[in-house]
């Protein structure tokens, strides 16, 4: 009979946020492999490209920090999402352009965004309702499949397919054609 | 067909949907990659290291008594009110004249850490500014309308979440306007500055000069001469060179330059369409549009004759491959 202990690799969600609970930098590590592409599309979904991957960062450091507070490790999923998300809007509220009168209101535009296309389909995918727009930037972004989307979100796969079609339906007709972007 | 048996692709890659692939492969380039930073340290509650902590605090504590009242009295900033609230690790640093390990930067103040010291400085609500050891730096104003600070040696990291030209750094020969993310700004004890985009733009200004300096780049301004031309961090050592003698006042560095210059150093010729004139401008505009691809809106004509818009229209086009490059399908470098 095999006895031995599951590798951060083979270990459950649950078991790392058991793991990273006793102070294990392997398991958090694994943790970060395994869920910030999630928590970086979640903070896309909601903050410039620029500030997104600094979101990334802090929540993974209260990650870090303040994991002990969570007591059902299985909703880990829910639990660093919600974070996430937290965290992005208090960084969208301080981007938001400040009520001030003058020239200084010609300069509030945020800074320049990636190649205009894809600025473009970020943005459409941005106006989309935050169901859709956050699976849409995990698939299309992120590269997650749909499977991976319900995994490290907690939804159920039949969630996530129709937030994906429906979400796309809405960006195809948002981007102007059948033919997509 | 429905939808869903249309885009099985959409959902787990099954099948085909060129639509879909063709959003995957604009999007991709804002894919997170980046690796996790070293999280920061837990509390610990063994009642060993709590009593150690406890004992170094006690020290750290007298130890500022003891040099605070070889002060002479000076006042030293305050623990709380108007300013910007700092934290410094590895010593004291001197606030207002005093000694503080922490305490609130008040407008006129300077901050100034010893070596092997690191301060934190909150910038208001809108970013976090590191002090590193052996820096001197000073809060010249802050209100609705900005932030302005001071660094008149050392080395500090900013990191801004603000609409642009909203913070601004001065230093002894030029000023880092943040024009959105995060920098590091080290000025020597001649007051040579040098600036290093990490992410985001800024714009290096003074006597006149605008350095124009996206992600990746560094930038370097002289006493005298205000800011330089910006340079790619990943230019060779011959570029920089002739950027640094050309910036000195080599007109004919120009030519080793352009000789040098590859796709990624668009960011250097288009600064110097600014910062040259008839044959020399001439010679820039030709070599930028061999590397890059210049848009319809943008005539050689109005470039060659300095037309601020049609330089600026330019640099919109550039922006994209300098902010993010490999994001979207298309490069405006030519091959």
């Amino acid at each position: 009979m095999d006895a031995r202990e599951p590798t951060v690799a083979e270990a459950t969600v649950a078991e790392l946020v058991v793991a990273v609970q006793g102070g294990s930098r392997a398991a958090f590590g694994s943790l970060y492999e395994r869920f910030h592409r999630v928590v970086h599309a979640v903070a896309l979904a909601r903050v410039p490209a620029c500030d997104a991957g600094d979101v990334v960062q802090d929540v993974f450091a209260d990650v870090w920090t303040k994991l002990a507070r969570l007591r059902e490790p299985a909703a880990f999923p829910g639990w660093i999402l919600a974070m996430t998300r937290n965290r992005a809007t208090d960084v969208a509220r301080r981007r938001r352009p400040i009520d001030v009168a003058g020239d200084l209101a010609a300069d509030l535009a945020v800074a320049p965004p990636p190649r205009v296309e894809a600025a473009a389909a970020l943005r459409a995918i941005r106006d989309l309702p935050d169901t859709y727009r956050e699976a849409l930037i995990m698939r299309l972004v992120e590269d997650l499949t749909g499977p991976e989307i319900a995994e490290h979100t907690g939804m159920t796969p039949e969630s996530v397919r129709v937030h994906l079609h429906r979400g796309m339906k809405l960006l195809r007709e948002r981007l102007g054609g059948e033919g997509g972007p | 067909m429905s939808e869903a048996d249309r885009s099985d692709y959409l959902f787990d890659k099954t099948g085909e949907d060129p639509a879909v692939a063709e959003l995957e492969a604009l999007l991709g380039g804002y894919a997170h990659r980046a690796p996790l930073r070293e999280p920061p340290a837990r509390r610990r509650r063994h009642r060993s290291i709590t009593a150690m902590t406890a004992a170094v605090l006690v020290m750290a504590a007298v130890a500022a008594i003891v040099i605070w009242r070889r002060d002479d009295g000076a006042a030293g900033c305050p623990s709380a009110g108007a300013g910007f609230a700092f934290a410094v690790a590895g010593g004291p640093a001197r606030c207002g004249g005093g000694v503080a390990l922490q305490g609130t930067l008040p407008v006129g103040a300077w901050l100034e850490t010893p070596g092997g010291a690191v301060a934190d400085v909150r910038v208001a609500d809108i970013g976090q500014l590191t002090v590193y050891g052996d820096s001197r730096v000073r809060l010249v104003g802050t209100g609705a309308t900005g932030h302005h600070m001071e660094l008149a040696r050392g080395k500090l990291a900013a990191r801004v979440t603000a609409p642009p030209r909203l913070f601004v750094v001065d230093t002894p020969v030029a000023s880092a306007v943040d024009l959105g993310c995060a920098y590091e700004l080290a000025v020597e004890a001649d007051g040579r500055t040098r600036l290093r985009v990490t992410s985001g733009v800024v714009s290096l200004e003074g006597h006149g000069l605008v350095a124009y300096a996206p992600m990746d780049t560094e930038v370097l301004a002289a006493p005298g001469r205000g800011p330089g031309t910006p340079v790619a961090i990943t230019a060779p050592d011959k570029l920089r060179a002739a950027v640094a003698r050309f910036d000195g006042g080599d007109p004919a560095a120009l030519r080793a330059i352009l000789e040098v210059a590859l796709a990624r150093d668009t960011i250097t010729l288009w600064n110097l369409l600014s910062r040259t004139a008839a044959a020399d401008r001439a010679a820039v505009f030709a070599r930028l549009d061999e590397l890059s691809e210049r848009p319809s809106s943008v005539r050689a004509e109005d470039v060659l004759a300095g037309d601020p818009g049609a330089i600026e229209r330019w640099r919109e086009a550039l922006d994209d491959d300098w902010s993010c490059p490999g994001c979207g399908q298309k490069s405006k470098y030519k091959k």
